[in-house]
């Protein structure tokens, strides 16, 4: 359990959030300051928001590489913008359960 | 490392045993396995406490953790074994080592068993071919069927219930993949080169890893492009977008279970052939288990790298100026016979091949094997990979470091750069095939 403003929101061991649709902005600025992202610019929701249209269409994040071309942003951009990477980093903020598997 | 919750074991079929049921129930389990699995009572019978295996274990060699030298962590299991399944630790107990099975010997079970790669290379320079891999297996069965594994295994286990694949990856998000990588495929190429899933009427089925459909793109591209120029008929089947087997590594129920979907889905789709990814242990579950866990199969079962291998001379290459260099994943050189197979696609595929020391049938695991990919044993992950890590740096320069497993490819980036050794490109070796590979306009 994390609590942001008073409200009490559980996450998993890894710190991602069990329940998708509890998702807001107060979290997203919470978990920036957790995974070292920092301030939070129109690039990082470039990033947040693309996941999110995706997860919601999908039930899943995208590959990693129509990631970057769908955001225009390479690889090495999405780690300088989310040091912990676009998996374990981006899809946090963004409030995806954590990708699995052998990743 | 995170261990599943009760609710979260129902959720993939298992249940957790009382703590007072835990003794008789893995001693059931045990007394079944003497008439199952003869392999591993000779194993628990036999080591002799040579000390041979010690400094050819990686685990042992990282961690300088006592109980993961490979006899002393055969012994966990061996101790159980002589204290209620031999006359002699019956009677003189711990005299002869013979323990009970208890809480603490729960809690070893739990850390240790989990510190092996699986990787067998202990069973290679064993005087006996005590096959450590063999116990662990078995260990972690047990385990599970007491109700206690990783939550990180628990997650994939119920994605594997729910969409056939490790990463929970759903149909529509498969199709919606497919097309991307052919777009990209028709940029690159100006060819129209399919990705087909599910499609009836196929001659071969491909199982990819999951993982080739969120990170390791250019190994489905570079498989895809092969199948093209031969112009075969195949297809992926969206049941089983999984190579990888994790029941292999924690649960047999579970591993014959995905194994049925493989049949069911060669069945359903009218293959001949089914062709698997590059994946380490799901060849080893694939290839050497599928037969004895659900009946004989009425398809040819081949890796990718042998398919390829097999057909080099109808593709043409331009080779890349590259040094490229092989780490063996352990179920391929150790488990599956695939050693010179990678060897002979890498040389067609670039400049100049250079081999690491030990390699093929001696190399070190990558200190990922058998699933030890959680993030919460990063500090164990990164002792497990140092010696694949010195390896490597032994090599000298290269441009490109192929690792034809997705285990292995998640394990040593990671490893490479805490190390902040990442100084060339790492990938698969069907990586290779799809950025050299020529076209016929």
């Amino acid at each position: 359990m994390i609590t942001i403003k008073g409200n009490q929101i559980e996450v998993d061991e890894d710190g991602f959030i069990a329940d998708p649709s509890v998702w807001n902005e107060d979290l997203v600025r919470y978990f920036a300051d957790l995974e070292g992202v920092g301030e939070l610019t129109e690039k990082h929701w470039k990033v947040i928001n693309y996941l999110r249209d995706y997860y919601k269409q999908f039930g899943i994040a995208p590959m990693i590489r129509k990631l970057c071309k769908e955001t225009g942003f390479s690889l090495k951009e999405i780690y300088e913008l989310f040091p912990s990477g676009p998996a374990k980093g981006a899809c946090k903020l963004a409030g995806l359960p954590k990708p699995t598997g052998c990743v | 490392m995170y261990v599943a919750k009760p609710a979260e074991l129902e959720a993939i079929g298992l249940t957790y045993s009382s703590e007072s049921a835990q003794t008789n129930r893995a001693l059931k389990i045990m007394s079944e396995l003497r008439t199952s699995m003869r392999s591993l009572m000779v194993m628990l019978e036999t080591c002799v406490k040579c000390g041979n295996c010690a400094q050819q274990c990686h685990s042992y060699l990282g961690t300088e953790d006592y109980n993961n030298f490979p006899a002393a962590r055969a012994e966990l299991m061996r101790r159980i074994y002589k204290k209620h399944f031999t006359w002699s630790g019956r009677i003189f107990g711990s005299f002869v080592g013979a323990e009970e099975f208890d809480e603490e010997t729960l809690g070893k079970w739990l850390t240790y068993f989990y510190q092996c790669n699986e990787c067998r290379r202990c069973a290679r320079f064993c005087p006996f071919g005590i096959d450590t891999a063999e116990i662990t297996i078995m260990a972690r069965h047990i385990l599970s069927e007491l109700g206690i594994l990783p939550r990180f295994m628990q997650g994939i286990a119920l994605n594997m219930q729910k969409t056939g694949n490790n990463m929970g990856i759903p149909q529509p998000a498969t199709l919606d993949s497919a097309q991307f990588m052919e777009d990209e495929m028709r940029e690159e190429t100006g060819l129209d080169i399919k990705i087909p899933i599910d499609k009836p009427n196929s001659d071969i089925l491909y199982i990819p890893s999951s993982a080739d459909f969120f990170t390791n793109v250019d190994t489905m591209l570079g498989v895809a492009k092969m199948f093209h120029v031969l112009g075969v008929n195949w297809t992926i089947p969206s049941t089983v977008l999984e190579a990888a087997n994790f029941g292999l590594l924690f649960n047999l129920q579970v591993m014959r279970t995905h194994n049925l979907r493989l049949k069911q889905a060669a069945k359903d789709l009218g293959a001949k052939l089914v062709v698997q990814g590059e994946c380490g242990h799901g060849w080893r579950a694939a290839k050497m288990y599928t037969e004895g866990c659900n009946g004989a199969f009425p398809f040819e079962l081949v890796h990718v790298l042998e398919y390829c291998a097999a057909h080099l001379d109808r593709l043409r290459f331009k080779r890349l100026p590259w040094r490229v260099t092989l780490h063996d994943p352990c179920n391929y050189s150790r488990a599956g016979g695939i050693v010179e197979q990678p060897r002979k696609i890498i040389r067609a595929c670039v400049e100049e091949l250079v081999e690491m020391t030990p390699n093929r049938e001696d190399n070190f695991c990558c200190g990922g094997g058998s699933g030890i990919l959680m993030d919460e044993m990063m500090d164990i992950r990164l002792k497990l990979g140092r010696k694949k890590v010195e390896q490597i740096q032994a090599v000298g320069d290269i441009d490109y470091l192929a690792i034809p497993c997705s285990i292995c490819k998640a394990q040593i980036p990671a490893v490479m750069k805490h190390y902040g050794l990442e100084k060339f490109e790492m990938g698969g070796v069907m990586d290779l095939v799809g950025k050299a590979m020529v076209f016929d306009q």
